[in-house]
């Protein structure tokens, strides 16, 4: 099924057409021409073409076909994760003033920020928490905190010169959409990719969200939501609970069989067909329509794919799985893999989700990375090296961001937000491992070298998924330049 | 990416303004040359003024006197003193002080005549009164556009929501476009818009959606067929304003909207653990808040004295335990774990619930975006931080634990001091907070204590509560002796057990004694004052009855720590035998103590007390926020209300009315509705225009809720139909300008209502203490008394994005496949197509299309379309035959029918 064209031109007849014309009869024309039909030739590439809904074909040869988009909540210290600053440790407790990199403070982008930067001012320099090594054959340095992610350098491509627009957690939403948190709802990356490409199968949904998600307070639900190209095009949260993966999976035994429920369904999909003819532009029925058939499918193959105990048992120790402190966010990576195995096509997980974040070491930075880094590290670099051993991070494109980074100043024995400069890195789906993009300044205050705002990602994500932002854009929804980013082609293989 | 809006500038030179006047101490003479002329300038110019003019010596020659007192010390230049002048003549015709209307009056005069007036002068960033200060040609040139663009600015309505409202006049509207019949000032103010934007309202809803959609809206459930045929039925003009009234006086009016408050004041029930032994977060029998919710929205009480109630009740109405209920607004923050989150929370969403500003941003630094400092957090929190929460007794219940009045009151000291960077661990004891609100707000917190009565005080003193425990003490003794009378009873299934029941009862009976005496003491207090013998009597009476008290208590743990240790105490452990020691040491010592002489000094019934005094700041702050000056309480109202009938927030940022927040779509609309809830206009309150409607019953008085509710759903804008139009819909996408209604899911609780209402399974109980959330399957409640607290909440609800505990000024509403399963699975939902399927039988058997058009109309409130009644004959056919025969049920194939169309997209959803 095809449930696209929110857009003008939308007429009653397009409804019927775009919403399938029952359950049974659905799906067939968009699914067919989707899966397994990535190479397909790049549409041609002309200006001023005539503005066409997404056909879901890539526009553009596609690199990957899926998204893993890991998100920590909070903002990680990027000084001591992926962009290890030495000169921390050789002039802590002084000033930048004192340092011989005082002039850090003064470059042109230090106002990146609305407002006055409260946070983040901190001026007395703090030295580095952990130790770093370098690792892999491009000897990228990385905080001792991800030593198992670092293990997997020669997958990565660092982004070291990231900036963002807010100083406080509402740029959880700005990572997720490109915007300022006070203009609220616009739809996230995973929204615009699977707009662009909708769904590979027709019995999971075609973004997924895993974890907790931000809080209410910094974005909440809009962090997966699709705003304005509708709700079936969202995030659908999920527990990683096998016994329990969504309420109400099943009727009560003996309630309903399974003919009564197809029949049901049938009768259901064609009157809220006839009832929505009058309102052909109602994205809400459009996805309910879709939900239901979705739901159908769901009862049998949501069970099955979050049986991680068929799982051989030494997959289920790389993920951590046996250990109690890794175990949630494994099985959250673990299932990320499963989902993305069939056909899933954006998997957002959420790490320290709820309030302000779970990372946001105002106080004992060290207590507060190191139990949080020992959640995640082993799990994610478990996630690296499961995928490639399955030749899935070939076309599979992981992505490790936060919503901002640290402040390279103290905070008490804690490190403030700092969203003038911070890291993030890509691995799979075309991407050049063991690479080093951009630069922040000595002291990792200011993005300095190669700067990239976060839709530059984005930007890099649909690029690699084979779409280009500006030929989505939705005729009467205006999009500003920073909303569509520029591709970091620094970093593709 | 950082629109600097109007509101910004006027911000900046605000924060100027207050600046000068904490710091500068600028002279103040007996003229109004004061720095609130100064800010008055800044005000008119707004972000047209240039910093350079932002001064004094716009209007004043430079002083060479350091600290001028007086106006000779600190004379006007030409430009000022013509300013001074018109002021003189404005104030000589008794007209108020008004610099707008005196700077527009000199704009084109010349006043330092050097040949270019003083607006433009001003724009250009030169000063009017220096000769020597002139434009030159090249900026002369592009004046005239500087001076369109101000002077649209002039007439343009400016948003200040930080300033206090001012009712805008309502638009003279041509008619307006697509035929759209205007019926109150609401659609005057949309229809500009639409006139401006070039948008055409759509036609109005049919009468079936309509109906719906207002009985959705006011009282959240569907309107039964026989009020659908009703309403068909009844061609009279005011049809719909006959509707509305009696919705608006519907009891369950005030059930569907106590939710929306719910969301707002952030209602919760305790959390915690095992029974409420651990109470961490709110409190037990916080529902009593619920119910004075639900009451005060059904009896209209005026929305300033809600607001009044819920934070100070226990100041301004100490004993009416009716109003006392409303400081769950308050208890609702109680924290176990932490004071300070518990005064954080508070302080936050006491300022984003009714004032929409962010002020806990404050708590660290100086607000990054409004006129809220540091220190200003801390004053608000002066504000709260005396109170603290209890549970008084109510009549017939003697165990607050089981039932009681939870409420706020002052009871702490403690002082309030500024936190280095929001750091409790680092605060400046130097200096005391006093209780303040933010200055840019305007006004003042006028604090004054209040004496408390002694019911307040001493609630245990209450005569219903010593009748209570008396009832109580009498009742405990007769279950002991219904007990003990009992042969075999459990308490007298061995000698040993017999002998304790028997020492049970006698140590009540002693008790009760004591009780009886100490309460007849303290009743006829006042009446004997004057000492006499016989008080002394009595007095050494209830001696001697306390040390039998004690004989009887000690006998008892002898008798009960005997039993433990067994027959041979040689045999018990030394833990033991030290227990039986102490036990009798005990027992003698209360024996032996019997017998000393009689003192007269008898102790008293063990009675809670609190302070007698209120420190008043709760209640002068509530004043301070529901007094008409205060900019923001009637527009945050106003906003959230129109929020929940519209779908969308004039302000679309509900709970930021702030720089950081969004911009209103109609300005002109939302202060004119703040202005209408504060103080109607006798106009609004009978339709003037020409339908006359004798039904209506307008309440009339200020805050009155039911008012704005009555505008807002009689408006035609309400009536429109929510389909689209293409022209309309590629210009406004978002219905932002509001052209037609736009359509919306229902809220969770209303999903779950619905599935109850319609197969006639609502149970219409109001009130009372909150359901078990586990039973929101079975239960058929209403859904806001389910329980809703944190890791508390009913599954069902929050699958269709029921409210956060934590916050939820505003639902997202998501389309999710979780809620097709609910919908679908759940046996809530099933249960009520069978029950529906049972009442559609009747049907069926005469006529299967009658039964398809019952169901239609009442789960979806409108008759099936012949096309619809096709689709669910042939249904109906083809599955009653296979169906009926498994499973031998005849109604089999009306109940599927049934569950399909309680999970039909339109059931869910508001047209």
């Amino acid at each position: 099924m095809n449930p696209r064209n929110s857009c003008p031109g939308i007429t009653r007849r397009s409804f019927l057409a775009d919403t399938g014309m029952g359950f049974t009869g659905l799906a067939l024309g968009a699914l067919l021409y989707r899966d397994g039909q990535l190479q397909a030739d790049a549409l041609p590439e002309s200006e001023d073409q005539k503005w066409t809904p997404p056909t879901g074909l890539p526009q553009t040869t596609p690199r990957a076909r899926a998204v893993i988009w890991i998100f920590l909540c909070g903002g990680v210290s990027h000084l001591e994760s992926f962009d290890i600053k030495p000169a921390l440790n050789q002039y802590a407790g002084k000033s930048i003033a004192e340092t011989p990199f005082a002039s850090v403070l003064n470059t042109e982008h230090k106002n990146v920020l609305g407002g006055n930067p409260g946070h983040g001012n901190r001026k007395t320099l703090m030295p580095l928490q952990t130790g770093f090594r370098r690792y892999g054959e491009s000897g990228l340095i990385v905080g001792d905190w991800f030593r198992n992610i670092g293990e997997c350098a020669d997958d990565l491509a660092v982004v070291r010169s990231l900036w963002t627009i807010h100083n406080d957690h509402g740029a959880q939403l700005t990572w997720q959409t490109g915007r300022h948190p006070r203009e609220l709802e616009h739809p996230t990356l995973g929204g615009w990719a699977c707009y662009g490409l909708g769904s590979m199968n027709e019995n999971l949904p075609e973004y997924v969200v895993l974890g907790a998600p931000t809080g209410d307070c910094c974005g909440g639900t809009f962090t997966y939501g699709a705003s304005y190209l509708g709700p079936e095009h969202g995030g659908v949260r999920l527990n990683t609970d096998p016994k329990n993966p969504l309420p109400f999976i099943r009727p009560p035994a003996n309630s309903i069989t399974t003919e009564e429920q197809t029949a049901n369904l049938g009768l259901l999909g064609r009157l809220n067909r006839m009832a929505g003819i009058d309102y052909p532009d109602d994205l809400q029925l459009r996805a309910r329509i879709r939900s239901y058939e979705l739901a159908f499918q769901m009862q049998t193959s949501i069970p099955e794919t979050l049986e991680l105990d068929r799982e051989p048992e030494h997959i289920r120790r790389l993920y951590g799985l046996d250990q109690a402190g890794t175990k949630s966010f494994g099985e959250q990576c673990l299932v990320a893999r499963r989902l993305v195995e069939r056909g899933v096509r954006f998997v957002q997980i959420f790490h320290g989700g709820g309030g302000g974040g779970a990372w946001d070491a105002h106080s004992d930075i060290k207590k507060n990375h190191t139990s949080l880094s020992d959640q995640v590290d082993v799990p994610v670099a478990a996630l690296l090296k499961d995928l490639k051993q399955r030749g899935l991070l070939d076309n599979t494109l992981v992505v490790f961001g936060t919503e901002f980074g640290r402040s390279p100043g103290a905070e008490g024995s804690g490190r403030d937000h700092h969203p003038q400069g911070f890291s993030a890195w890509l691995a799979g789906g075309g991407i050049r491992g063991g690479v080093q993009h951009g630069a922040t300044d000595e002291l990792g205050f200011h993005a300095v070298e190669n700067r990239h705002y976060v839709t530059d990602i984005h930007a890099t994500v649909l690029h690699q998924l084979g779409l280009d932002s500006r030929r989505l854009e939705i005729p009467g929804r205006k999009r500003l330049e920073q909303d569509h980013g520029s591709v970091i082609h620094g970093i593709l293989a | 990416m950082i629109c600097r809006t109007p509101i910004l500038v006027s911000w900046i030179g605000w924060l100027r303004f207050l600046l000068a006047v904490d710091l500068l101490a600028v002279p103040i003479s007996r003229t109004e040359a004061t720095p609130a002329n100064k800010a008055a300038l800044e005000h008119h110019f707004d972000r047209f003024l240039v910093r350079k003019l932002a001064r004094c010596t716009t209007c004043h020659l430079p002083s060479e006197v350091k600290n001028p007192k007086e106006l000779v010390e600190f004379p006007h230049n030409p430009f000022g003193d013509r300013l001074r002048q018109i002021g003189e003549e404005t104030r000589q015709s008794g007209r108020p002080f008004d610099l707008d209307g005196r700077l527009n009056r000199i704009a084109s005069e010349d006043a330092d005549g050097d040949g270019v007036d003083n607006r433009t002068e001003l724009l250009l960033g030169h000063n009017p009164g220096e000769r020597d200060d002139i434009p030159g040609p090249a900026e002369r040139t592009a004046a005239a556009g500087r001076l369109a663009a101000f002077e649209q600015f002039l007439t343009g309505y400016r948003w200040r929501p930080f300033d206090p409202v001012r009712r805008p006049p309502v638009p003279a509207v041509r008619p307006a476009p697509g035929g759209f019949e205007r019926r109150n000032p609401i659609d005057d103010f949309l229809a500009t818009e639409w006139m401006q934007r070039g948008l055409n309202p759509r036609p109005v809803a049919p009468r079936e959606v309509l109906l719906r959609r207002v009985y959705l809206d006011l009282i959240g459930l569907n309107p039964d067929p026989e009020e659908q045929a009703a309403f068909l039925a009844d061609d009279s003009p005011t049809a719909w304003e006959k509707v509305v009234d009696r919705l608006l006086e519907d009891p369950r009016h005030g059930e569907r909207w106590a939710r929306h408050w719910m969301d707002v004041w952030r209602y919760s029930d305790w959390a915690g653990w095992t029974d409420g032994n651990q109470v961490r977060d709110s409190k037990p029998h916080i529902w009593r808040w619920r119910d004075w919710i639900v009451e005060s929205l059904n009896a209209d009480v005026p929305y300033d004295r809600m607001v009044t109630e819920m934070l100070a009740a226990d100041e301004l109405a100490p004993e009416d335990p009716n109003a006392l209920r409303a400081t769950g607004f308050l208890v609702r923050n109680y924290k176990m774990l932490s004071r300070e989150q518990w005064l954080e929370d508070t302080i936050k969403h006491t300022a984003q619930a009714f004032m929409g500003i962010t002020a806990g941003c404050a708590k660290c630094h100086d607000h990054m975006y409004d006129p809220v400092s540091q220190r200003e957090y801390y004053s608000l929190r002066a504000i709260f931080e005396p109170h603290q929460v209890r549970t008084d007794r109510i009549p017939g219940q003697v165990e607050v634990a089981r039932d009681g009045l939870v409420r706020a009151y002052d009871n702490t000291n403690a002082p309030t001091w500024f936190f280095v960077r929001g750091d409790e661990r680092n605060p400046l004891t130097n200096e005391v907070i006093s209780a303040g609100v933010p200055a840019a707000l305007g006004g003042k917190l006028e604090v004054d204590e209040v004496i408390l009565p002694s019911s307040a005080h001493h609630p245990d003193d209450r005569e219903f509560v010593r009748d209570d425990l008396l009832a109580a003490s009498a009742k405990a003794i007769a279950a002991a002796q219904a007990a003990a009378a009992e042969p075999a009873s459990a308490t007298n299934s061995t000698p040993e057990k017999g002998i304790e029941a028997a020492l049970q009862l006698d140590l009540l009976e002693k008790k009760h004694r004591v009780l009886s005496e100490q309460i007849l003491r303290e009743r006829s207090r006042g009446a004997v004052a004057t000492s006499d013998l016989k008080v002394d009597n009595a007095a050494t009476n209830l001696v001697l009855l306390q040390r039998t008290v004690s004989v009887a208590e000690t006998l008892l743990r002898l008798h009960q720590t005997r039993v433990a240790v067994g027959a041979d105490p040689t045999k018990a452990s030394a833990d033991a035998r030290k227990k039986l020691e102490d036990a009798t040491r005990s027992h003698t010592e209360a024996v032996v103590a019997l017998a000393a002489p009689l003192n007269g000094q008898f102790q008293a019934r063990t009675r809670e007390t609190f302070p007698a005094r209120s420190t008043g700041r709760r209640l002068a702050f509530a004043k301070w926020l529901t007094a008409p000056q205060n900019p923001l309480t009637a527009r945050v109202a106003v906003n959230q209300m129109w929020l929940r009938h519209f779908g969308r927030g004039l302000v679309p940022s509900a709970a930021d009315f702030g720089r950081n927040g969004r911009p209103p779509s109609h300005p002109q609309l939302l202060d004119w509705l703040a202005a209408e809830l504060m103080a109607p206009d006798p106009s609004t309150s009978s339709d003037s225009r020409g339908t006359a409607n004798p039904v209506a019953t307008i309440t009339h008085g200020n805050w009155r809720m039911k008012h704005l509710h009555r505008l807002m759903v009689t408006s035609a804008a309400y009536r429109l139909a929510s389909t689209p139009s293409e022209d309309s819909r590629t210009a406004d996408p978002d219905n932002v300008f509001l052209w037609r209604m736009s359509s919306r899911r229902l809220e969770a609780e209303s999903v779950r209502d619905n599935l109850l209402k319609v197969a006639g399974n609502l149970d219409s109980t109001r009130g009372g203490p909150e359901i078990d959330h586990q039973l929101a399957l079975t239960s058929t409640r209403r859904s806001l008394y389910l329980r809703h607290a944190a890791e508390k909440q009913a599954e069902f609800l929050q699958i269709f994005d029921g409210p956060s505990v934590t916050e939820c000024y505003e639902r997202h509403p998501s389309v999710m496949p979780q809620q097709a399963l609910a919908l679908a699975n759940s046996e809530l939902a099933l249960r009520q197509a069978r029950l529906l399927a049972r009442r559609l039988q009747a049907s069926f058997e005469e006529d299967p299309a009658r039964a398809i058009t019952e169901a239609f109309r009442s789960v979806l409130a409108r008759r099936p379309t012949a096309g619809e009644l096709r689709e669910c004959h042939s249904f109906l056919e083809a599955q009653f035959q296979p169906v009926a025969r498994e499973t031998g049920s005849p109604n089999r194939a009306l109940e599927n029918l049934a569950l399909v169309l309680l999970n039909h997209s339109d059931f869910v959803t508001v047209r």
